[in-house]
């Protein structure tokens, strides 16, 4: 059969022809397939590139490379407690969390000194930058320790650099033995690879701090008194108090203290939905945080985040959080690190300074305004009624001796029957903050229950070692 | 005798040289010494085997595929451990299949006799698929006996070879003169073409009702070539082509899993983490190798690619041995394919013509579309690489059908001088 001497042409012509796409991807397209951003090729520059080490505002070590038997072991001294802010990284699982946002820097891919391209060029074994990051160890073990257990985020800045002092998130994993348990971490309930301080929830009545500005700008008179008969009805919607509650005759800072949903339901409709959606706006919802890692947009709806107009039943939940209203415990805490700070949200910094293996300084931030959301006496306006909140009302589990706090509950409702998300923002010294707080805890229960003695923990051995002199 | 064996020591060498590469990377279990020490052993014994019995036919087909096997195995070991210490087991009773068949099985014209039971038993292999079958990954190809899974559609291969061949071989000159003209083309009546051309639309359309796609490519371009080579007439060929465009395209249309997959293929990297993740991780692989390889042991594709064992190991190894390791694994398959080729033109009997070609047709067509779709030729197909990708059905079914390919060649070898070689040239072809 001559019909075979064909058939292997044929055959033998397809293999030829067909190589040339090996030749295509492994000889043409090889330089450009490495440019491809979702290509992990990268991690195999840490062959000869010791990754820099990851400290803590006092030089306390929080990751750091060590080599072993001639190879390079990457280590988290401080187990879970710091995870998964700084993530891990892996030839295997790929890599995540600050390890894998600042991986250039950690590398010292971006520095183009000539030392470096010398080095490049010959293949030299070299270190890459550490980071040193602003967050304080002795605070961070507190607040870890005190959600252990518990599935949420403790945030903590310092309202007047924007210094993050905490960022702890609940579940969390050992990243020393990341290969070793990764079936068991990725199975484990409350997802401990999610940063938690980064993810969306309904703010509930934290939200009200937002409402206030709404109210303060269209001109309302603060000073009015309000008959809170423990439900109310918009548009043929009934709005209900927390537990249906009457508060009574309640003026701005009663209602804000006791936390008062037909107040703001009402009143935040007399300033009107646009003053409202102005208000929101101002405090950074629709806008991207500038941040050392990804925080997602917060969202009055899900599909524009801050709207042209809203339908006045979802205007009225909105005002107390409810309705469609999505923020993440890192924006809730840089919301009331504005009001600490006299209306001006300072921009977020994670990392102080970066420094090269010599110990030169590469990076120093700066402290910036972000964004200024309230006028000083504005500010002043809602610390008040957040003062009261602390002596009188809802936020009372949080109150600390001797010191002046100023704080808010919330306990949002997630939707289903599920107990509610519990929500404490606070900071203190109210008069001179050094820290404001923001505290979520997952299907918590109430904020005053759940999140409040987390943040009064965090908030107490702040203000100690800030006697302590530090 | 001494080339025989030679070869064997070399195909060993290269398994063990790896093995000792990923021993030195601390990627070998200790384990992996003893099966490796199974595999050679049964390979070395084999040789002498066929020593003992009086094996006569091809010579390096054999050891082509055992080379194959070891590359295959070291790379499993290197991606899996856990399921490379499988493979090593299917690997030793692929070789005692192969022995079994080679020696156990008199002769091979006897499966001729079974013309249309070889044809039912595909048609009810893939029936069974169907009904009794469990969907993986989209496809419902295996059959569930306990712990053990099976992919029926790995035995259809054989069994369909067998019937092609022997129905081709009882019908090949009605099938290339034809008896009715249809203007300047004859075809053949409808009695010969029917029970052909009904089982081929079954085997296909039961694949496609299973929607492993891959494999009803392989078969139908596995029965075109074999209609083409057996008939020689390009107007087989010529049809075929307006058949693939037409069910490609009905198929695009008919069903949503078909246009996504295209869509990816079109553009991975729109999708990169979801849809396309897998072909744009294989590429990245790939294109990572470049020309020597980034070494054994160094490369992401065994951890980033999904279903780096199986369908996709030949981007593994495209990226830690490079462009250079790739092609030596291409030449290898194509050795094997040609070989298989001539044992064909050797073969005494049209029978065993048809089967040992339309073997190496089989295989060549399996690697040629593994290769396209690794390289972003074709869309993803999901076909594993014989002999080599993890899986004991393919690898049994593939040593079934090299057995068969030794048969016919040993049984050529001596059974025709040189002199009745020129002779039945004249007489058959």
């Amino acid at each position: 059969m001559t019909g075979i001497r064909k058939i292997a042409l044929v055959l033998v012509f397809s293999f030829v022809f067909l190589s040339f796409g090996l030749v295509y991807w492994q000889v043409v397209q090889a330089d450009a397939m490495l440019e491809n951003p979702a290509n992990r090729r990268a991690i195999f520059l840490e062959k000869r590139i010791t990754r820099g080490g990851i400290y803590d505002r006092n030089g306390v070590v929080l990751a750091e490379t060590k080599e072993i038997d001639g190879k390079k072991v990457r280590f988290y001294p401080q187990g879970e407690m710091f995870q998964p802010l700084l993530g891990y990284t892996s030839v295997q699982y790929g890599s995540a969390g600050l390890e894998a946002a600042q991986a250039e820097t950690l590398l010292g891919l971006n520095d183009s000194s000539i030392l470096r391209k010398i080095q490049d060029a010959f293949e030299l074994e070299r270190n890459g930058h550490d980071l040193i990051l602003t967050l304080d160890s002795r605070l961070q073990e507190v607040a870890y320790q005190k959600l252990r257990g518990k599935a949420g985020a403790v945030v903590a800045l310092n309202p007047q650099n924007g210094d993050v002092l905490v960022l702890v998130s609940q579940p969390s994993f050992d990243a020393n033995r990341l290969e070793e348990d990764w079936e068991k971490i990725t199975k484990q309930e409350g997802s401990p690879f999610l940063n938690h301080a980064f993810c969306q929830y309904p703010p509930g009545s934290i939200m009200k701090v937002v409402t206030s500005a709404a109210l303060f700008q269209a001109g309302l008179d603060i000073t009015d008194l309000y008959n809170c008969e423990g439900s109310t009805i918009v548009n043929g919607q009934t709005i209900l108090e927390q537990n249906d509650k009457a508060h009574g005759w309640v003026n701005y800072d009663l209602a804000l203290a006791y936390s008062c949903n037909t107040y703001f339901a009402e009143h935040g409709i007399k300033a009107g939905v646009e003053s409202f959606l102005q208000a929101v706006e101002a405090f950074g919802f629709g806008k991207k945080i500038p941040f050392e890692l990804y925080v997602p947009v917060s969202s009055i709806t899900p599909d524009v985040p801050v709207p042209e107009n809203l339908n006045l039943n979802l205007f009225a939940a909105s005002t107390f959080g409810q309705g469609q209203v999505m923020v993440s415990p890192f924006h809730m805490a840089l919301i009331t690190a504005g009001v600490a700070n006299k209306g001006r949200i300072m921009t977020p910094h994670l990392i102080d300074r970066v420094l090269d293996s010599n110990q030169n300084i590469k990076y120093e931030s700066k402290p910036e305004v972000w964004l200024t959301p309230l006028s000083e006496e504005e500010a002043e306006k809602v610390k008040n009624g957040m003062i009261l909140a602390v002596t009188e009302g809802t936020a009372s589990p949080g109150a600390i001796p001797g010191v002046s706090i100023a704080a808010k509950t919330g306990s949002a409702e997630p939707g289903g029957n599920r107990s509610t998300h519990a929500w404490y923002i606070a900071f203190a010294p109210a008069e001179e903050p050094v820290i404001a707080v923001a505290v979520l805890v997952e299907h918590g229960g109430t904020g005053g229950g759940a999140a409040a003695p987390i943040a009064k923990a965090v908030i107490e051995k702040a203000l100690e070692l800030k006697e302590g002199g530090d | 005798m001494l080339y025989s064996f030679s070869l064997r020591v070399l195909t060993l060498s290269i398994m063990w040289t790896g093995l000792g590469v990923l021993r030195s990377v601390d990627m070998l279990d200790s384990q992996f010494f003893f099966h490796a020490a199974v595999f050679s052993l049964l390979i070395i014994v084999g040789s002498a085997v066929e020593l003992f019995l009086g094996y006569n036919g091809d010579n390096n087909l054999l050891p082509v595929v055992q080379t194959l096997l070891a590359i295959g195995l070291v790379f499993l070991v290197r991606i899996n451990p856990s399921l490379a210490e499988d493979q090593f087991v299917w690997a030793n009773l692929g070789l005692l299949v192969y022995y079994g068949i080679l020696f156990w099985l008199k002769d091979y014209r006897k499966l001729g006799e079974y013309q249309y039971l070889w044809g039912l038993l595909a048609l009810v292999l893939l029936l069974v698929t169907l009904v009794f079958g469990v969907t993986i990954q989209g496809a419902t190809s295996w059959i569930r006996f306990g712990q053990i899974g099976f992919q029926p559609e790995e035995l259809v291969k054989v069994a369909l070879l067998l019937f092609m061949a022997s129905y081709l071989a009882e019908n090949r000159e009605l099938l290339s003169v034809g008896t009715f003209q249809i203007g300047r083309f004859s075809l053949p009546d409808r009695k010969t073409l029917g029970p052909f051309a009904l089982i081929g639309i079954f085997v296909l359309g039961l694949l496609a009702a299973q929607k492993s796609l891959g494999t009803a490519l392989v078969f139908f371009l596995l029965m075109v070539f074999i209609i083409y080579m057996v008939t020689e007439r390009l107007l087989y060929l010529i049809l075929a082509l307006p058949v693939i465009i037409i069910t490609g395209t009905a198929g695009y249309f008919l069903f949503g899993h078909v246009r996504v997959r295209v869509a990816t293929w079109l553009n991975p990297w729109v999708d990169s983490s979801g849809g396309g993740f897998q072909i744009a991780q294989a590429l990245f692989a790939i294109s990572g190798g470049r020309l020597l390889g980034t070494g054994l042991g160094n490369g992401i594709g065994a951890y980033q690619i999904p279903l780096a064992a199986s369908d996709f190991i030949f981007a593994v190894i495209a990226e830690e041995l490079g462009f250079v390791g790739a092609m030596a694994v291409i030449c290898l398959f194509i050795i094997i394919v040609l070989r298989a080729l001539a044992i064909g033109v050797k073969a005494v009997d049209r029978f065993g013509q048809i089967l040992a070609a339309g073997i190496g047709i089989l295989i060549g067509v399996e690697v040629l579309i593994i290769l396209a779709g690794v390289t972003k030729l074709l869309p993803l197909t999901g076909l594993p690489l014989p002999w080599v990708s993890y899986g004991g059905s393919s690898m049994l079914s593939h040593f079934l059908l090299l057995g068969l390919l030794a048969n016919i060649s040993h049984s050529s070898s001596f059974s025709l001088s040189e002199s009745a070689l020129s002779k039945r040239a004249g007489v058959l072809s």
